[in-house]
């Protein structure tokens, strides 16, 4: 095996990024040579991996790699090993995109703060231990990666740690952190006293035969473990704290891949680990914990008043998406929840870097005090909007097209089940979304639109790379959302087909044979991931058929000399008739935006909406007891049912 | 050759029937038989049927004022991107048998597709800076969002109906909804349909803006909302938008409930649906707003999220039980 | 034919934006009575509207305080061309009883162009729409000529 076979590339796209890490913490002194460094560091993991997509994606291989070439002997593997299939390398391929973009991003973004070179060291163990995390084909280093990327996290949410509640978001992160992290140690454990192996492929063949009551709460704790890396609702304080503190770039890594690596254990660890895929009761599991993120969180963005910390619940609120479109175990609900993760990195990725351009040029992201940054920032505006656009999901936008899929499938499962349960999720799903879109309205109105303030009228656009980072997001955004089904054939079908073929992934890393011998009759079914789709959606057309009628009446318009207009040409500032309409009034600074712009609604919802309030007391104590009570709750209900 | 024909035949669709010209004409007649009936029923005699086509060419002779404040390119493109967008909306649904365009849109879309137009509306009066504006957008958005349950149980309810005919379970399809319809009669004859259809009926009005759910554009206490800076052609440009979405909205509940009816030829299906529009117009649009006066807005979220949600609910329950 | 149909449509669709600059609420009520089933004015076209922004008639009642002239003022120059200004009832004409207050700073006359002026305290609703069926004429000329 030659050292450029791409066997090898995995550990590759690991190493530069640790390699990078290390290289800087050394020669990083230089602005010039760190720069350099990350870059080429998160450029070759990127394209390590995108030279996996031929092989992996389009043939269907799957790469098993043993560190030191230590295979299976005896019938158990002790080796360290790497094992990419298609739902790894889909995972994979998103870390290593986010953390490109933000890393392009963070040259200009950072320029002005201190301790930069320690800044990318953390960046890229962050970034390596994702990479880590979704590579890796052995519980123990799955853990290992858990513990770097969780600490290198915490430090990055408190690198700004002049600014008010950053230190006390980072020791709020870092309790119920290492509380997950803990459960996912000691959920390890309890597997390794079971079933005397630490290999992903072998524990998938072995437990489904040594289910028992250790397994269960192993299950119960890995869970958790796993639930708080990704945010999901009894922990998504911690993920609005943190990304209100820690610098945008490093929000596009917390929300865009950290939460994708607690995703991808969960996948990993209920339909690989325990193989619950036809379990009604572990479906019911995932949904509920989906849809209580989904819609909890979507309310409380509705009540933020500051842009990131919007950002923050709306990115867990879309977690909430992807959990439940896995949960439903459909051939279209894990393709569809596969979609929607990638879209949740893109337009996520997009908006906080969004969030950040605010925020590098005005100095704040409290809603009540901006205002009008459309006419100095008009190139942050329109990637704002694709993104804003995107995560509510309006056609053409990447967002519409994953979440268009997991409304058929919620209802379709609601239809095959016969279980009014589900329908119910279509009903939140369905609403989440309009919400999602109104908390948006609030943020353009509060930051782009209406009145300019006085203290930013001299507010610039962002430099160059900043820009150029925000579009090659808003590019994808707009790409993955006009061709759906390219997408679905040549990233989330290779991926679902992985989740549905566990024998594959078990016999590829063990040798063929191992999984019918250890598992006899239990095995599953080999299924291909096959939908139909109950509507239709063709963006393309529907594009050009706008772009017609566009086209019709800009014509029309411009004939008409619709463009003729009265502005105020400078010269004479105080003509009143280009003031605003005040009553007649002397037009003052007059904003409305800011928090409470949909006082309609939070009229009708203010009981749920002070509840919520008395809740979220900011207190850790009370977001650990939360993770306490959450780790109860599941390890009865996994108990019981299991 | 015949590309060349097939290219026309779709231009004609877009730029004639039912795209602009019919959407222009139908939409502007709808909006000027709503005020003649309401005049009527008020005892007056009311503006001429053609009024809104005297609004419409009055505004484009009028100076356009861009305020000091506004973002400028927004405050002009917003107007035209949301008449374009609603505009093609029309092309996807059916009228009776017939759809332009096929295989492009389903309900669930088209629900998203008529925010666009919301949409446009709402960020070109951000875009205008006024205060106004502010309030009239919030309460636009809180409007949107009271129509959205109805309306996604509505579509629920009939393509969960629709589906289990087919044996599909579900179809979100519009195309089906109109072949269902057409070989067993429209969706209002069936009993569990029909507190759905009455909820669509109570849509109507909230999602185009009318009396009494008209909050968003208030003249009397917030100087029209969202419209409060606007002036002349791109003034024009939304009350033709609000035109237009009467009968895009009464259009869609045709062709929901009361399809299976057409005749199969162009002209005379457009004729009928064109009057179906006008019955259910006067129906949903003109009586709410004679006898109605304007409601609050936290009074229209909890209106429609109880009372037409519960509606909704009854027949998505009972389509749900196969009755 | 567009400019044609602009042209025609120019007169048959008039909007009114109402100032009160200081008036004792009698032309106000009168205002509100034109458009009543009774008199129905909405048959002419006309119109309430809520800004200055879409209307073509500025109808001004009341003798135009010193408080109210800026704002009037300022109304008045948000209202896009082609305008016509149209004073109703006799104060902001003459000043009527309030003529020679110190709190008095009309006529309108003597600040801003007026098209049209309905006296009487207050007109009555014919004389109102007698009033605005001249300024819709004047409209008319005045698009004629942009």
């Amino acid at each position: 095996m030659s050292m450029l076979s791409y066997q090898h590339f995995p550990i590759y796209s690991i190493m530069v990024l640790f390699l990078g890490a290390f290289l800087i913490v050394m020669l990083g002194r230089n602005k010039a040579v760190r720069n350099i460094l990350a870059l080429l560091a998160v450029t070759a993991s990127f394209c390590f991996l995108a030279a996996l997509v031929k092989p992996v994606m389009i043939n269907g291989e799957i790469i098993a790699y043993w560190m030191g070439g230590r295979a299976p002997a005896g019938g158990y593997a002790i080796g360290i090993a790497l094992e990419v299939d298609a739902l790894s390398l889909f995972f994979g391929l998103l870390v290593a995109t986010a953390v490109l973009v933000s890393c392009i991003y963070s040259i200009q973004y950072m320029s002005h703060d201190h301790n930069v070179r320690e800044y990318y060291t953390l960046f890229l163990m962050l970034s390596g231990g994702v990479m880590g995390l979704v590579l890796s084909g052995d519980i123990f280093n799955m853990f290992i990666m858990v513990e770097i990327l969780t600490f290198a996290a915490v430090a990055l949410t408190a690198f700004r740690n002049t600014a008010k509640g950053a230190l006390e978001a980072a020791f709020k992160y870092l309790v119920v952190g290492s509380m997950g992290s803990t459960c996912i140690l000691v959920g390890t454990i309890m597997l390794y006293a079971q079933v005397h192996t630490l290999n992903f492929a072998q524990l998938s063949a072995l437990i489904p035969g040594n289910l028992n009551n250790a397994t269960k709460l192993a299950f119960a704790l890995l869970f958790i473990g796993f639930g708080t890396k990704a945010f999901i609702v009894p922990f998504h304080p911690l993920a609005a704290d943190a990304h209100g503190a820690a610098p945008a770039s490093i929000s596009v890594l917390i929300s865009g891949v950290l939460t994708k690596s607690g995703i991808y254990g969960i996948i990993r660890l209920s339909y690989f680990l325990f193989q619950s895929m036809g379990l009604g009761t572990v479906q019911f599991m995932l949904v509920f914990f989906g849809c209580m993120s989904m819609f909890i969180c979507v309310t409380m963005a509705l009540a933020q008043h500051d842009f990131k910390r919007l950002l923050a619940f709306h990115s867990i609120s879309q977690i909430g998406y992807v959990l439940t479109a896995v949960g439903l175990c459909t051939a279209l609900g894990i393709s569809a929840g596969l979609y929607h993760a990638m879209n949740h990195t893109l337009f996520k990725g997009l908006l906080f870097l969004a969030a950040g351009a605010v925020l590098h040029q005005t100095g704040t992201t409290d809603l009540d005090r901006l205002g009008g940054l459309s006419k100095k920032m008009p190139w942050t505006t329109v990637l704002f909007l694709i993104g804003a656009f995107s995560i509510s999901g309006i056609p053409p936008f990447n967002g519409f097209a994953s979440k268009w899929m997991i409304y058929q499938a919620t209802y379709e499962k609601a239809v095959e089940s016969g279980n009014i349960g589900f329908l119910l999720v279509t009903i939140i799903a369905l609403i989440t979304s309009v919400l999602t879109l109104a908390s948006f309205v609030k943020v353009s109105q509060s930051v782009f639109f209406g009145q300019l303030p006085k203290e930013y009228e001299n507010v610039k656009e962002v430099s160059f790379g900043m820009r150029f980072a925000m579009c090659i997001f808003a590019l994808l955004c707009v790409v993955t959302g006009l061709f759906p089904n390219l997408v679905t054939k040549y990233l989330t079908e290779p991926a679902a087909n992985a989740v549905f073929n566990v024998t594959n992934y078990i016999n590829s890393m063990m040798g063929s044979g191992y999984a019918e011998s250890v598992m006899g009759e239990s095995l599953p079914a080999v299924q291909t991931c096959t939908f139909v789709e109950v509507g239709c959606w063709n963006p393309v057309s529907w594009l050009l058929v706008l772009a017609i009628a566009l086209l019709a009446v800009t014509l029309v318009a411009v004939c008409g000399k619709y463009d003729q207009v009265s502005e105020n040409k400078g010269a004479a500032l105080t003509d009143s008739k280009y003031d605003l309409f005040f009553g007649g009034e002397e037009s003052v600074y007059s904003q409305v935006g800011g928090g409470d712009l949909f006082w309609g609604f939070k009229h009708n919802w203010r009981h749920y909406f002070s509840f919520m309030h008395d809740l979220h007391s900011g207190i850790v104590n009370d977001y650990a007891l939360w993770a306490v009570v959450a780790l109860a709750l599941v390890t009865v209900f996994l108990q019981i049912v299991l | 050759m015949s590309t060349v024909l097939t290219a026309l035949q779709y231009l004609g669709y877009i730029l004639i029937f039912p795209g602009f010209l019919f959407c222009f004409l139908a939409g502007m007649l709808l909006c000027g038989i709503d005020r003649k009936v309401v005049a009527k029923m008020q005892k007056r005699v009311g503006p001429p049927v053609l009024q809104p086509f005297y609004d419409f060419f009055k505004l484009l002779g009028k100076e356009t004022i861009v305020p000091a404040a506004a973002s400028k390119v927004v405050f002009l493109g917003a107007p035209l991107v949301g008449f374009a967008a609603l505009v093609v909306i029309q092309l996807f649904i059916p009228v009776f048998s017939f759809t332009v365009f096929t295989g492009v849109a389903d309900v669930i879309v088209i629900l998203y597709l008529l925010l666009i137009p919301a949409m446009a509306a709402i960020l070109g009066g951000a875009a205008s800076g006024s205060p106004y504006a502010g309030v009239g957008l919030s309460r636009e958005m809180v409007t949107i969002i009271s129509c959205e349950l109805p309306l996604v149980l509505i579509l629920l309810a009939v393509g969960k109906t629709v589906g289990s005919f087919l044996g599909t379970g579900i179809t979100f399809s519009l195309t089906d909804i109109a072949a269902y319809q057409a070989a067993n009669g429209s969706l209002i004859t069936k009993a569990s349909m029909i507190p759905a259809a009455i909820a669509m009926l109570l849509v109507i009005p909230g999602e185009t803006g009318n009396h009494p759910f008209d909050a968003a554009e208030a003249e009397t206490e917030i100087c029209e909302g969202l419209l409060a800076e606007y002036s002349g052609a791109p003034l024009a440009v939304y009350k033709l938008t609000h035109a237009v979405k009467m009968l895009t909205l009464t259009s869609l509940f045709v062709a929901l409930f009361l399809g299976g009816i057409g005749t199969g030829i162009m002209l005379v299906d457009g004729i009928i649906l064109f009057l179906l529009c006008v019955v259910l117009t006067i129906l949903t649009i003109s009586l709410v707003h004679a006898v109605t006066a304007r409601m609050k807005i936290e009074q229209i979220f909890k209106y429609y999220w109880t009372v037409v949600s519960g509606l909704a609910l009854i027949s998505l329950v009972l389509a749900w039980y196969g009755l | 034919m567009f400019k044609k149909l602009i042209a025609e449509s120019a007169a048959k669709s008039p909007w009114l934006f109402h100032i009160n600059a200081g008036s004792c609420n009698g032309c106000d009520i009168e205002l509100v009575s034109v458009l009543t089933p009774r008199y129905d004015a909405e048959r002419l076209g006309f119109k309430l509207t809520g800004t200055p922004r879409h209307a073509d008639i500025v109808v001004v009642t009341g003798p135009v305080t010193k408080q109210s002239l800026p704002r009037v003022l300022r109304a008045i120059s948000q209202v896009p061309e082609p305008r016509c200004i149209v004073t109703m009832g006799s104060c902001p004409q003459s000043g009527n009883v309030f003529k020679g207050s110190y709190s008095v700073a009309g006529p309108l006359s003597k600040y801003v162009h007026v098209d049209v002026d309905v006296a009487g305290c207050a007109p009555k609703p014919e004389a109102v729409i007698d009033g605005l069926a001249l300024a819709t004429k004047i409209l008319k000329e005045k698009r004629e000529q942009m």
